[in-house]
C-alpha cells in the first residue's frame, strides 16, 4: 500500500498537523492518533495542511467528521489549508465546503483563529 | 500330562496364589500323618511336595515383585528387610535352642507343626528373595536371555533333589558337588546382569551403593551361619534336605549379585552426573516436542525454552528475544532480571548490528550498562546467543549465560542451537496459526458483508421500450459500501438510486442495507428527489457513527415525456451523453451524514432535464474514477469520459463492458480496492421516432 505520513507542529495556542501520502481506511488511524494526542492536551484549534496529500479516502474524511466535533465544543476548529487541485475536487463533491473552512495557505488558516 | 503343567503354570495372580495355598495344605497334611520320615519313597514324596510347593510360590511371588521391575531401588530395600529378618531368626535362634542337645530326639505334633511353620516362613523368604533376583535379572534386558536364570532354577533343583538323595547314599556325594558348582558357576554368570544400575540417576546410584553393600553383607552372613550346628539348619534339614540346598545357593546369589551391583555402581558414580544429564536433555528435548504441537500460546513454550536451557547447558540465566517487525520483544526470562536480560541483549545484539546469523559462544564477556545513570557492570564467565532460524530469516535469539566458573562445553553450546531451532519453528507455527485464523476470521466477515450486498442489489434490470438500463457492478475483495436500485413508481415513472456507504466490509454492508430499506419505503411517498434526500439524511441521523457518510443520487425519470428531475448528496455528478457530446450535471448537495440540520438541508437542490431521443445517462461511483495503475495514477474523470464518447453509438450494455474493459486494463497490476458501480440509461422517444417515420 501507498504511504501515509502525519507530523505535528505548532504555532501558539495552533496546532498544525503535516499529512503526506495517501489517507484511507489503513492510513486513518494514524491521524486519528494524532487528534487523540491533541484532545488529550486540550489543544482544539487545528489546521491540517493538505501540500503533500495525495489521496484521501471516505475513510479518510471520516476522521475529520469524527473529531470537528469535539474541537467545535472547546471553541476550537478543524481548518484545511493548501490543498491540492484533485483533492481538493474530493472535498468539494462531497459538500465539506459548505461545514469546513479551507484555506490556500497555511498561514490564513491561522490568522482565522485569532 | 504337559495340558496340566501349563494349567499350573497359567492363570492369574489369585489363580496361583490358590494353588499355592492348596499344596501347602497338602504338605501339612502329609507332614502331620508322617512326623517322622525314614524310608526312601516317603523322603521322596516329601521332596517333591515341597518342592512343588515352593515352585508355585515362586510363580506367585515373580507376578508380586515384577511390578516393581522398573523401581531397583524398592526391590533392592525388600530384599535387605528380608534377608535381614533371615539373619534375625538364625541368630536368635541359635541363641535360644543352644541348650538343647540333640533335636533328633525330640518327637511329637508340636515339634513337627512348628517345625512346618518355621521352614516354611524362612523357605518362603527365600523363594521371595529368589523372585526377586528374577526382577532384577530381566530388568533392562534388551534381548531375551531369560533362558539362563531358567538354567540356574534348574540347577539349583537339581543340586536340591541330589543333595537328598546324597544323604540316602552317601556314595552319591559327587553328584551333589557337580550340581552346586554347576549351580554356583550360572550364579555367577547370572549376577552380571546388572546393567540397569547405568539408568538411575545419581542419587539412586548412592542409595544402591550403601544398601548393596549391605545387603551382600548379610547374604554372605545368613550363607556362612548355616551350616551344621545351626539350629534352624538341623530343623530345615529334617524337613527336607533338598531345601536346605537351595536355601544356601539362594544366600549365595545374593552375596555375589549385590557385590558385583555395589562395584558396578561404585565405577558408574563418577559418570552419573554427565549420564543424568544426558538423560535429562533427551527427556527436554522429547517434553519440548510433545509441546510444539499441543501449545499454540509461543509465550508457554518460551518458558519451557528457557527453563529447559538452563537444567541442560548448566547455564545460569537463560532468555528469549523475538523479532517482529524489526522490533525486538523479550518473550521469557528464566532466572534473570527483565530489565537486565533486555539491557544485556540490546549491548550484546548491538555490537553484530543484528548481523548474527550462526550460534557463537563468549568467553570472559564485560557488560556494561546504564541503567538511570546508573552504570553497572555484568561479569559473565560465557555467554551463547543461538539465533533463531527459519527460512534462513531471523526472527529471534536464545541467549544463554554463566556467571560462575566454567566455559561452555562444545556439547552445551549445541544444546543451545538445538533449542533455539525449536523456539524458531515454534515461533513460525504460532504465527502461522496466529495469520491463519485472521485471515479466517476476515473472509468470514468478508463473506458476510457479500452476501448481504449480493441480496440488496437488484437481480435485474427494468425492462421497457422506451428505456433502456444496463447496469455493472464490480464488487472488490474488502467489500466497498455500493449500493444502486430502481424503482417503479406508477407505470410512467422510473425511481432510481446510486449511493455509496463510506468505509468498507460489514458495517458498511449494514448501513447499505439500511439505505437500501429507506430509499425503498419513501420512494413510494415522496416524489421530490430533493425532499426524499432530505428525509434520507434525517432517519439516517439515528444510525450513522460520526466518522461515516453516504454519499447518493437520486433521480426520477417520467419514461413518457422525457423529464428528469434528480437531486444529489454528495455523489459522484451526473452524466448525459447527448449525439456524443458529454455534459455533467452537479446540482449543490452534501453528502448524508455530515449534518444532520439546515446546513443539509438549505445546501441541496433539484435539477430537472429534458431528455432528448437517444441520450444516455451514466451514473457511477468513485470506484470507477479512483481505480490505480501501478504508478499509483488514477483512472480519473476524464478517461471515464472518453471511453463514454467514443462508444456512446452502440448498445448501451457495449458502453458499460468498454469502460470495464478500460478500467480492468489501466489497473491491471493493482487490487481492486472499492466497489465499481455504473448505471446506464437510454431513453427513447418514440414520438419522435414516429414522427421521424411518418415526416
Amino acid at each position: 500500500m501507498a504511504d501515509f505520513n502525519v507530523s505535528s507542529r505548532i504555532d501558539g495556542d495552533v496546532n498544525l498537523i503535516d499529512v503526506k501520502g495517501y489517507l484511507d481506511a489503513h492510513t486513518a488511524p494514524d491521524l486519528e492518533n494524532e487528534f487523540n494526542k491533541l484532545i488529550e492536551r486540550k489543544r482544539f484549534k487545528v489546521v491540517v495542511n493538505f501540500s503533500e496529500l495525495n489521496y484521501i479516502s471516505s475513510a479518510g474524511l471520516g476522521v475529520f467528521m469524527a473529531y470537528v466535533e469535539t474541537m467545535r465544543e472547546q471553541s476550537g476548529d478543524i481548518k484545511f489549508s493548501n490543498l491540492k487541485d484533485d483533492v481538493y475536487s474530493i472535498f468539494d463533491l462531497l459538500g465539506f465546503p459548505v461545514l469546513y473552512e479551507f484555506y490556500k495557505e497555511e498561514k490564513e488558516a491561522i490568522q482565522k483563529f485569532r | 500330562m504337559k495340558s496340566l503343567i501349563s494349567k499350573i503354570l497359567d492363570g492369574n495372580k489369585k489363580n496361583k496364589l490358590e494353588k499355592f495355598l492348596f499344596s501347602i495344605v497338602i504338605l501339612v497334611l502329609f507332614k502331620i500323618f508322617f512326623p517322622l520320615i525314614n524310608a526312601t519313597i516317603l523322603v521322596l514324596i516329601n521332596e517333591i511336595l515341597i518342592f512343588s510347593s515352593l515352585s508355585l510360590a515362586f510363580l506367585y511371588f515373580v507376578e508380586i515383585t515384577s511390578t516393581k521391575s522398573d523401581n531397583p531401588i524398592s526391590l533392592t530395600l525388600n530384599i535387605g528387610v528380608l534377608s535381614a529378618v533371615l539373619f534375625f531368626i538364625i541368630s536368635l535362634s541359635s541363641a535360644i535352642f543352644d541348650t538343647i542337645e540333640n533335636i533328633e530326639d525330640v518327637n511329637g505334633v508340636i515339634y513337627t507343626f512348628s517345625s512346618v511353620i518355621i521352614t516354611q516362613l524362612f523357605i518362603l523368604f527365600a523363594v521371595y528373595i529368589l523372585s526377586s533376583f528374577q526382577t532384577f535379572y530381566s530388568m533392562r534386558q534388551k534381548r531375551d536371555k531369560e533362558n539362563y536364570f531358567n538354567y540356574l532354577l534348574i540347577a539349583i533343583l537339581l543340586s536340591s533333589f541330589s543333595g537328598t538323595i546324597s544323604g540316602i547314599y552317601p556314595e552319591l556325594q559327587f553328584v551333589e558337588k557337580t550340581f552346586f558348582f554347576i549351580a554356583i558357576v550360572l550364579v555367577v554368570f547370572n549376577s552380571f546382569r546388572v546393567s540397569w544400575i547405568a539408568f538411575l540417576t545419581k542419587k539412586q546410584k548412592i542409595v544402591i551403593l550403601l544398601t548393596s553393600i549391605i545387603v551382600s553383607t548379610l547374604f554372605g552372613l545368613n550363607f556362612a551361619m548355616f551350616f551344621e550346628n545351626n539350629i534352624i539348619e538341623q530343623i530345615v534339614s529334617n524337613f527336607s534336605p533338598g531345601v536346605r540346598v537351595s536355601y544356601r545357593l539362594i544366600m549365595l546369589y545374593g552375596n555375589i549379585y549385590f557385590g558385583i551391583i555395589f562395584f558396578t555402581t561404585l565405577f558408574h558414580l563418577p559418570t552419573a552426573g554427565a549420564f543424568d544429564q544426558k538423560s535429562e536433555e533427551i527427556t527436554s528435548l522429547i517434553d519440548l516436542s510433545k509441546l510444539m504441537t499441543q501449545v499454540l500460546d509461543f509465550k508457554e513454550l518460551a518458558d519451557s525454552l528457557t527453563d529447559a536451557t538452563n537444567k541442560v547447558c548448566n547455564s545460569d540465566s537463560a532468555w528469549l528475544v523475538t523479532i517482529e517487525n524489526n522490533e525486538r520483544s523479550l518473550v521469557s526470562v528464566n532466572n534473570i532480571g527483565y530489565l537486565e536480560a533486555q539491557n544485556i541483549s540490546d549491548e550484546l545484539l548491538s555490537e553484530f548490528n543484528g548481523q548474527l546469523t550462526d550460534i557463537i559462544s563468549m568467553n570472559k564477556k564485560l557488560i556494561k550498562i546504564k541503567l538511570k545513570g546508573d552504570v553497572r557492570t555484568y561479569v559473565f564467565q560465557a555467554i551463547i546467543v543461538a539465533p533463531l532460524k527459519v527460512h534462513g530469516k531471523t526472527n529471534g535469539y536464545l541467549f544463554a549465560a554463566k556467571r560462575q566458573k566454567y566455559k561452555f562445553e562444545q556439547d552445551e553450546k549445541k544444546a543451545v542451537g538445538a533449542f533455539a531451532d525449536y523456539a524458531a519453528i515454534a515461533l513460525e507455527n504460532a504465527k502461522l496459526f496466529k495469520e491463519s485464523v485472521e485471515k479466517e476470521r476476515m473472509e468470514n466477515e468478508l463473506e458476510v458483508a457479500r452476501n448481504i450486498q449480493s441480496r440488496i442489489l437488484p437481480s435485474e434490470n427494468p425492462k421497457n421500450d422506451r428505456l433502456e438500463v444496463d447496469a455493472l457492478f464490480v464488487p472488490a475483495f474488502e467489500v466497498g459500501g455500493d449500493y444502486y436500485d430502481y424503482f417503479q413508481l406508477g407505470n410512467n415513472k422510473l425511481g432510481f438510486v446510486i449511493a455509496d456507504v463510506s468505509g468498507k466490509g460489514v458495517v458498511a454492508s449494514y448501513v447499505m442495507a439500511e439505505v437500501k430499506g429507506i430509499f425503498e419505503s419513501l420512494s413510494r411517498v415522496i416524489h421530490n428527489p430533493k425532499k426524499l434526500l432530505i428525509e434520507t439524511n434525517d432517519i439516517l441521523k439515528r444510525s450513522l457513527s460520526k466518522n461515516s457518510f453516504v454519499t447518493a443520487l437520486y433521480g426520477i425519470i417520467d419514461i413518457e415525456n422525457g423529464k428528469l428531475n434528480f437531486a444529489r448528496a454528495g455523489h459522484m455528478p451526473l452524466l448525459i451523453c447527448s449525439e456524443g457530446k458529454i455534459k455533467e450535471y452537479l446540482p449543490k448537495g452534501i453528502g448524508l451524514g455530515l449534518d444532520f440540520g439546515t446546513i443539509f438541508s438549505s445546501n441541496i437542490d433539484n435539477m430537472e432535464i429534458e431528455l432528448n431521443n437517444n441520450d444516455i445517462l451514466m451514473l457511477y461511483t468513485d470506484g470507477v474514477t479512483e481505480s490505480r495503475n501501478s504508478a499509483n495514477e488514477e483512472f480519473g474523470f476524464d478517461r471515464l469520459i472518453h471511453v463514454f464518447e467514443s462508444n456512446y453509438n452502440g448498445e448501451l450494455s457495449n458502453i458499460t463492458r468498454s469502460i470495464f474493459e478500460e478500467v480492468s486494463i489501466f489497473s491491471k497490476e493493482e487490487q481492486q480496492h472499492d466497489d465499481i458501480t455504473l448505471v446506464l440509461f437510454k431513453w427513447k422517444n418514440l414520438k419522435k421516432s414516429l414522427e421521424k417515420l411518418n415526416g
